[in-house]
């Protein structure tokens, strides 16, 4: 009954939102479709190849892009070989913050394997929906093949595991054009005040200085945050926590810098209605002279822009500063991976499932995305070359000093709406820094 | 017939299966949502009794003024442009002297049968700050008045309700017109024979006779705006910041990005007692006593 009385009631919240994500919704059936076709065909492949008994497993995964799709069908091929009787039914994840999946799980209808972020592993923890995978994690020997400086993707808050991690720790970057730098005879920016002269410089010549499409919340955060980070480079990791508070004097001046920025033109118009598409493509068509992203950015921004991008080190307060939080960088790594669901039939075989999975994932990223950036060690050679930008970053990876989080890494929900909030309307000039402060300190939470 | 309803049996076994449906369908779930609203809930544990503790930080949180605020600025501008303007067109329409009648209604009724995502996509170009054609408009009048419609923290939930307000006003429209029809021809003739001018009697006769339409209009849009949820839900993301929130919006957040379902549902409680009391006072102040013909 109880759990009739769940359903309904989140049957009632989800009536309102069910319009806005039916796009999402008709998007998964049509690829939930094509992996039904797939699966019948290796069907029809195991009744010849294997005597072992088959396997069925729901498997709910981002399956949206080259980046996702690529590394997940190899995978996927992989596996065939290893455990040729077992066969996965992919079903793709909405981008829907994980209501689907809470829905499903709500309902006792969870998927063998899914894809967790920090945020489900901690709503799953607490209603038994995750299974704790560290009686599992000598699967492949799986430990010893992290890198040391990635345990924090697959050891959560707790000390335990509960996902897979294929994704190593990733940046946030300053993408800037260098033909546009140059034409116009602006230095790239090391410190704030030529940070200042440059957009200056920008908007007089009709160019868009940053586009940001911040439309999406979370490209506000990480721009908050790079200030932030400047002066305190734990940055908003040290809000959330509370061992800070958003008037201190490295986060009110964070603020006021985007303040002043943005009155002297540092966004595109609208910039609070752009979507990714609409800023990049600022970027790349040469109307912006920075961009910023993650570092997942470096493969496009090549392919459209070619030698004329490169990515600059965060300008700091002063030179003193640039120089001594230059590698201080934003964005970082947070639990997540392939987690197993605690119902599904055979644990031990869904978590093996599973960690193999992540491990050929990051195997593909590796070799062939040209993306150093993964959470396990890889012992096969690089098969496509690094970009420059990546060979980059991929050389000071050792050199990094520190890392916040991305605003998905973000454990406390409240606060993590709160900053989302509150630095998209900083990005819109409308916002005294005051009004800034006060809106966020409300979510920070009690020094623990 | 007396025999009939005198029989408790029959009319319990008639009313019954309405009832049940009705029950199982919306009265059991509005009264999870007032449960659930008294709980510290995640959607997925048991759930934590806190009494009136969701109600309280509700009445502490911002975020939840400017929802209500916006709730309101909302349903009073597309109540005032959907039903006026949908007024006008409706005697416009109705009136045997303009041409081409049948078209046009096809036409003001449009908007209202396209998804509300591809208004809104519509929109969104119009409302753009760059190549928008508003912004085109006021250049064309000479006027230098650029706008980003939907940055603006204050402008940003008129833009939005604007949009809701054109796409129903065929709604409206098809609704008046209906009740104008209803309106016997010899009312309008006797006014005329009287010396009353067409405004006059529309002023004077139609509009008091189509007071039971005008009711279920307003309360149509009144709850319809406050209940807004989709417009902003892509057109703005409830951005800049908070600054196009409404009730159902603050809901979804508290839901389904927060996590916590009982916050939720207390914000859906609250909602729910706004329309209850918003459809109340329309009752009571619109077509007291009911017009016979």
């Amino acid at each position: 009954m109880k759990k009739i009385a769940t359903a309904l009631a989140s049957l009632s919240l989800v009536f309102v939102s069910a319009c806005g994500s039916a796009g999402n919704n008709a998007d998964s059936a049509d690829n939930g479709a094509k992996a039904a076709n797939n699966g019948s065909a290796a069907v029809a492949e195991e009744a010849t190849a294997a005597p072992e008994k088959a396997v069925k497993l729901r498997i709910y995964a981002q399956y949206s892009d080259d980046d996702t799709k690529l590394p997940y069908d190899y995978a996927v091929a992989e596996l065939k070989k290893e455990m040729p009787n077992v066969e996965l039914e992919l079903e793709v994840q909405a981008q829907d913050d994980g209501q689907k999946l809470k829905t499903y799980a709500a309902t006792g209808n969870l998927p063998d394997i899914y894809q967790a972020g920090t945020d489900i592993i901690n709503t799953f923890k607490k209603s038994g929906n995750i299974l704790e995978l560290d009686q599992y994690a000598d699967l492949y020997d799986f430990k010893s093949k992290m890198y040391p400086s990635t345990m924090n993707t697959l050891i959560s808050e707790d000390g335990h595991i509960y996902a897979y991690p294929y994704a190593g720790n990733e940046f946030m970057l300053l993408y800037y054009n260098k033909e546009l730098f140059e034409q116009n005879n602006v230095k790239v920016p090391t410190t704030y005040d030529e940070l200042m002269t440059a957009v200056q410089t920008f908007t007089k010549a009709g160019i868009t200085p940053l586009a940001l499409f911040a439309k999406e919340k979370w490209p506000t955060v990480a721009l908050y945050d790079v200030f932030a980070t400047r002066v305190e480079p734990q940055g908003i990791l040290k809000l959330q926590s509370g061992a800070a508070s958003p008037s201190d004097p490295a986060y009110k001046q964070a603020a006021e810098q985007i303040y002043n920025l943005v009155q002297a033109g540092l966004l595109p118009d609208g910039a609070t209605n752009l979507n990714f598409d609409q800023a990049a493509s600022l970027f790349y068509e040469g109307k912006a002279a920075m961009f910023l992203n993650g570092q997942w950015e470096i493969a496009t921004s090549t392919e459209k822009l070619g030698d004329k991008v490169d990515w600059m080190y965060f300008p700091g307060v002063d030179a003193a500063s640039y120089e001594a939080n230059k590698y201080a960088f934003v964005g970082g790594g947070n639990p997540g991976g392939y987690a197993v669901n605690p119902d599904t039939k055979d644990p031990e075989l869904a978590a093996k499932v599973a960690a193999f999975i992540s491990l050929k994932y990051a195997e593909y990223k590796y070799t062939e995305r040209g993306n150093p950036l993964v959470a396990t060690k890889v012992d096969k050679p690089i098969v496509k070359e690094y970009p420059a930008m990546m060979k980059k970053l991929s050389d000071d990876i050792p050199k990094i000093t520190s890392t916040t989080a991305f605003d998905w890494g973000l454990s406390d929900a409240k606060f993590k709406a709160a900053i989302e909030d509150a630095t998209q309307v900083l990005m819109t000039g409308g916002y005294s820094v005051e009004q800034f402060i006060k809106d966020v300190s409300k979510a920070v939470p009690a020094a623990k | 017939m007396k025999k009939f309803l005198g029989n408790k049996t029959a009319i319990a076994l008639f009313t019954l299966p309405a009832l049940l449906v009705y029950t199982i369908m919306v009265f059991y779930p509005i009264m999870q949502t007032f449960f659930r609203s008294l709980y510290e809930w995640d959607g997925l544990t048991a759930g934590t009794f806190i009494g009136l503790d969701n109600y309280k930080n509700l009445f502490t949180d911002s975020v939840f003024f400017t929802s209500v605020y916006n709730g309101l600025i909302f349903a009073g501008i597309i109540t005032v442009t959907q039903i006026g303007i949908a007024s006008i067109l409706a005697f416009a329409i109705a009136d045997g002297a303009v041409r081409g009648r049948r078209l046009l209604r096809i036409s003001y009724f449009i908007p209202v049968v396209l998804s509300v995502t591809v208004v809104c996509q519509l929109w969104l170009s119009i409302y753009n700050g760059q190549y928008g054609l508003m912004n085109k408009l006021f250049e064309m009048l000479g006027m230098s008045y650029r706008q980003d419609w939907l940055s603006g923290s204050k402008s940003a939930i008129i833009a939005v309700a604007f949009v809701n307000a054109w796409q129903y006003m065929g709604y409206h429209f098809a609704l008046l017109l209906a009740g104008v029809r209803s309106v016997p021809e010899q009312y309008m003739e006797a006014a005329r024979i009287d010396g009353a001018t067409k405004l006059q009697a529309i002023r004077k006769i139609m509009i008091p006779m189509m007071a039971e339409t005008y009711k279920f209009c307003l309360v149509f849009a009144v709850t319809g705006g406050l209940n807004a949820f989709a417009n902003m839900y892509i057109m703005t993301g409830g951005g800049p910041g908070t600054s196009t929130y409404t009730l159902t919006y603050l809901m979804y957040r508290s839901a389904f990005r927060v996590g916590e379902f009982g916050y939720g549902s207390a914000a859906a409680a609250m909602l729910v007692i706004e329309c209850l009391l918003a459809t109340l006072i329309i009752n009571r102040l619109v077509a007291r006593e009911r017009i016979t013909y």
